[in-house]
């Protein structure tokens, strides 16, 4: 009986019931494909045929993938949650009219419950059946994206799991009902008489659950502000990174509040369209809410990451610039160090040469193999080049923790280079964690054989004598390698990291972000769902046409700037964290904003809840109002 | 059901208040109302608009709390029912019809009419659906959905599906107040023909015609009740009114 009633109710209201079906698919989607991209990079074998060397720049590369393939799976499911939570309870918010009058004629509140819970089974199960294949092609243009931008080591193939079919469907029905479960109570609650409440929101749109979750995560944002600073580099940016998603929830929770108190802010201009988009901005919270929440979402984990991003990377550039002392840079191969010295005009070089390396920390147990990058240095030169703390004490058969972090501070590690044990190795020196990071291990001269070097990329940085002819050093250090002024060289390092940057955001964020938008467009759609009615009201009254679909478009605008504006205050939460952090870790606090970016992200939204409004009112008003107020239900 | 023990009246209302709001904007507007529906009868409650005949009627149905004082449908104390009780006693012994006919538009004219007794849990035979459809007139609009039929005909609808749990009471606010003239005497004519055979039905209405075909006519002001009349015709009731609203 009551899935017929549900199946009756998906053909009446299928503007709703659309919307909450394309957030399962999306989001099913997403997640699986996320999953098996994470699970085909842990489990992946290096081709046949690498050597030893191969063997380890492959396995740190996918160690690299999967950190990267477990944050896309992380925002893809917050996301999912979020996303289609929102829009389910928004629809159950959306039909309190058709449930008052379901307990008008003798429905129990139990009967109710049931009922939209059943439909929340059905949609899960639905939006997982078409989230599948849909995830499939996800799959493929997350794999072309993670291989265009070099994140996975070449002959990368994600592959599908028969047991993926029952994560999907268990995401799919377990975010539906999950999303219904809460609304489907409130729903139940519902009082017979609202059924003859001709329209209006559901009373009181903040509930005790929406402050109690705004509380929790606003404690939790709070605490890794606080934190971060004290976090280190590693630490403390992956704090301000979590940042925006705690503070988006927060506001979203507390949106039916601050939606309409941001969205005053936003002109709408003297005329009676702009009067009644104002006064229904005030008067239907809820739906403002449920239509800037995932637009607050959207601006907080786009904005805020990838700002907190351009400024780490600021913050590295800065402070390389501030450390490095060197006149000119030298990229070669092999050991050229003694070679570099030997030109005339060179006071000092720092040559530095990487291997990859396995580290193994701690004994028995906890012995813990991981891949690392080491390089051979000169302890001296290197302090002195890269403004270190003394390396006097990194030599013959010992390892110094690099700035990359990740090693010990003491004891002993057990190194081993391809092919090649080097044993149980004493920590002698530990150099503080930058912000640029760089190698995690420094070995001195000598320990490694000289054979093992022969391959390897090498960098020198070179200081002149003071009475040196620049031109003259410069042409004799290019028969050995490749050379640039240290000004060039860090441009070129700042930009490189720049681009990796904005490669991780475009991974992490990219389709995420395309979902948030399309939830963006599916709440606009939902909300304007149930307005058919008013709109013809408005007609009646003496609006024309022209003047409704304005009203609702200039709501749509105010909604859309109190959505941006919020998201703006969840990501600048993110940036206090990222300027304590920078401020702890390099001494200056840094921040770097994308504007570009920004500025893209408020027109799309702008433009895609401003192309959603014009559609959907124009449509609602297509009717002659007359006959779709004598129509009464 | 206590057929042995049934009380004469259907509906018993004991000094009931109902207040909205607080301090000094609270607005009385059932004040200390003592009134009784008797079993079998029609009865009207008119009023000037903000008299409190609508705030009356929901809490006699019980869709409202009273502040004070004590509701009985038959023996049955609605005041002190909690809500499964009160679920249980919409789907058995209250009909509602309303100004607006509330009809779920996805469903058909008999799907809205058996729906009262499939959330009772009952599966409703397709006879006694299509001879309550055929006692408003509407036998031949079994199939067709709410969009597809006029206000009359899905006001008398929303009758059939009041009427199909064969209810003590059915409680009607404004029922022809959407309706034109034609139809609205349609709907007052199938009222008079179901309390002639024994329904009790208490109706709101500010149509001194409606009320005029009522048993007797209930008036209300400020919350309180002022008058009553019975066997009046449309002229007195509305003289009465008339009064009620000068004085």
């Amino acid at each position: 009986m009551m899935l017929r009633m549900s199946r009756a109710g998906l053909a009446e209201r299928w503007p709703l019931f659309a919307g909450a079906f394309l957030s399962v698919t999306l989001g099913v989607a997403l997640v699986q494909s996320s999953l098996l991209l994470l699970i085909s990079a842990a489990t992946m074998d290096p081709p046949a045929g690498l050597d030893a060397a191969g063997r380890m720049a492959f396995a740190d590369n996918a160690d690299a993938s999967v950190a990267l393939l477990g944050v896309v799976l992380g925002t893809a499911t917050f996301l999912a949650m979020f996303i289609i939570s929102s829009t389910f309870a928004f629809t159950v918010a959306q039909r309190r009219r058709d449930l008052a009058l379901l307990r008008l004629v003798g429905g129990s509140r139990g009967q109710l419950r049931r009922l939209l819970l059943g439909e929340a089974v059905l949609l899960g199960t639905l939006g997982a059946t078409a989230g599948v294949p849909a995830g499939l092609g996800v799959m493929a243009i997350q794999s072309e994206l993670l291989a265009a931008q070099g994140f996975v080591p070449d002959g990368f193939v994600a592959e599908w799991r028969p047991w993926i079919l029952a994560v999907s469907f268990g995401t799919g029905l377990l975010l539906a009902i999950a999303g219904v479960l809460v609304a489907a109570r409130r729903g139940a609650r519902v009082r017979p008489l609202d059924a003859l409440r001709e329209t209006g929101d559901a009373g009181r749109a903040m509930t005790a659950g929406r402050w109690i979750a705004a509380l929790l995560f606003l404690g939790g944002a709070l605490t890794l502000i606080i934190v971060a600073p004290h976090g280190g580099p590693a630490g403390g940016q992956a704090m301000a990174t979590n940042v925006p998603t705690l503070a988006a929830v927060t506001i979203a929770a507390l949106s039916p509040l601050l939606v309409p108190l941001a969205g005053r802010l936003a002109p709408t201009g003297g005329g009676v369209a702009g009067m009644l988009a104002r006064a229904n901005l005030a008067d239907s919270r809820r739906r403002s809410a449920s239509v800037a929440a995932p637009l607050i979402v959207l601006v907080a984990l786009v904005v805020g990451n990838v700002g907190a991003g351009t400024s780490f990377t600021a913050s590295g550039v800065a402070e390389m610039r501030r450390d490095t002392r060197a006149d000119l840079v030298v990229d070669a191969t092999g050991p050229i160090g003694a070679r570099i010295r030997a030109v005339p005009g060179v006071a000092s070089a720092s040559t530095e040469t990487s291997l990859p390396a396995t580290v193994i920390a701690g004994r028995g147990e906890d012995a813990e193999a991981e891949a690392a990058t080491a390089m051979v240095v000169d302890p001296a030169a290197y302090a002195a080049a890269h403004s270190s703390p003394s390396l006097a004490a990194l030599h013959g058969r010992a390892v110094a923790a690099g700035p990359g972090g990740d090693m010990p501070s003491r004891g002993t590690v057990r190194v081993t280079l391809p092919d090649l044990d080097l044993g149980e190795l004493p920590v002698v020196a530990a150099l503080p964690e930058t912000m640029a990071g760089g190698t995690n291990l420094l070995l001195p001269p000598g320990l490694v054989p000289a054979d093992r070097l022969a391959a390897a990329p090498t960098r020198s940085f070179v200081t002149l004598t003071a009475d040196a002819d620049p031109a003259a050093v410069r042409a004799a250090l290019s028969r050995i390698g490749t050379v640039s002024d240290l000004d060039a060289w860090l441009l070129a390092d700042a930009e490189q990291r720049n681009s990796t940057n904005d490669k991780i955001m475009l991974i992490v964020l990219g389709l995420g972000g395309l979902y948030a938008l399309i939830g963006v467009i599916n709440s606009a759609v939902i909300g304007a769902a149930t307005r058919r009615r008013e709109f013809a009201e408005a007609r009646v009254t003496g609006m024309t046409r022209g003047q409704v679909i304005r009203s609702a478009l200039l709501e749509s605008w105010a909604v859309t700037v109190a959505g941006l504006l919020l998201g703006a205050v969840a990501a600048g939460a993110t940036f206090l964290a990222v300027l304590t952090t920078t401020s702890a870790v390099t001494g200056q606090a840094t921040l770097d904003l994308p504007w570009p970016l920004i500025a893209a992200v408020a027109a799309a939204a702008v433009l895609v809840t401003s192309v959603t409004s014009l559609i959907t009112s124009w449509s609602a008003t297509r009717e002659r109002p007359v006959a779709l107020l004598g129509a009464r239900e | 059901m206590t057929t042995m023990t049934r009380a004469a009246a259907a509906v018993t209302l004991r000094g009931i208040t109902r207040v909205y709001g607080r301090g000094s904007t609270a607005v009385r507007a059932v004040d200390d109302v003592t009134l009784t529906f008797p079993r079998g009868s029609w009865t009207a409650v008119m009023g000037p608009s903000g008299s409190g005949k609508s705030t009356l009627l929901h809490c006699a149905a019980g869709l409202e709390q009273v502040d004070a004082g004590q509701v009985l449908i038959g023996d049955t104390d609605l005041t002190a029912a909690g809500d499964a009780a009160l679920t249980a006693l919409r789907r058995t012994r209250i009909g509602f019809v309303f100004q607006s006919f509330n009809l779920i538009g996805s469903l058909t004219a008999e799907q809205n009419v058996a729906l009262p007794l499939r959330l009772a849990g009952r599966r409703p035979a397709r006879a006694d659906v299509r001879a309550t459809l055929a006692r408003v007139g509407l036998a031949d609009r079994a199939r067709h959905r709410p969009r597809e039929m006029s206000g009359g005909q899905q006001q008398r609808v929303a009758i059939a599906r009041a009427m199909v749990t064969r209810p003590d009471v059915l409680f009607a606010d404004e029922p022809t107040g959407a309706l034109d003239s034609a139809a609205a005497r349609t709907v007052l004519d199938l009222l008079r023909e179901m309390a002639d055979s024994g329904q009790s039905i208490v109706m709101v209405t500010h149509d001194p015609g409606a009320a005029a075909r009522a048993d007797a006519v209930v008036f209300l002001r400020d919350g309180r009740v002022v008058d009553r009349l019975a066997g009046a015709d449309a002229h007195q009731v509305a003289d009465r009114l008339a009064a009620w609203e000068r004085s």
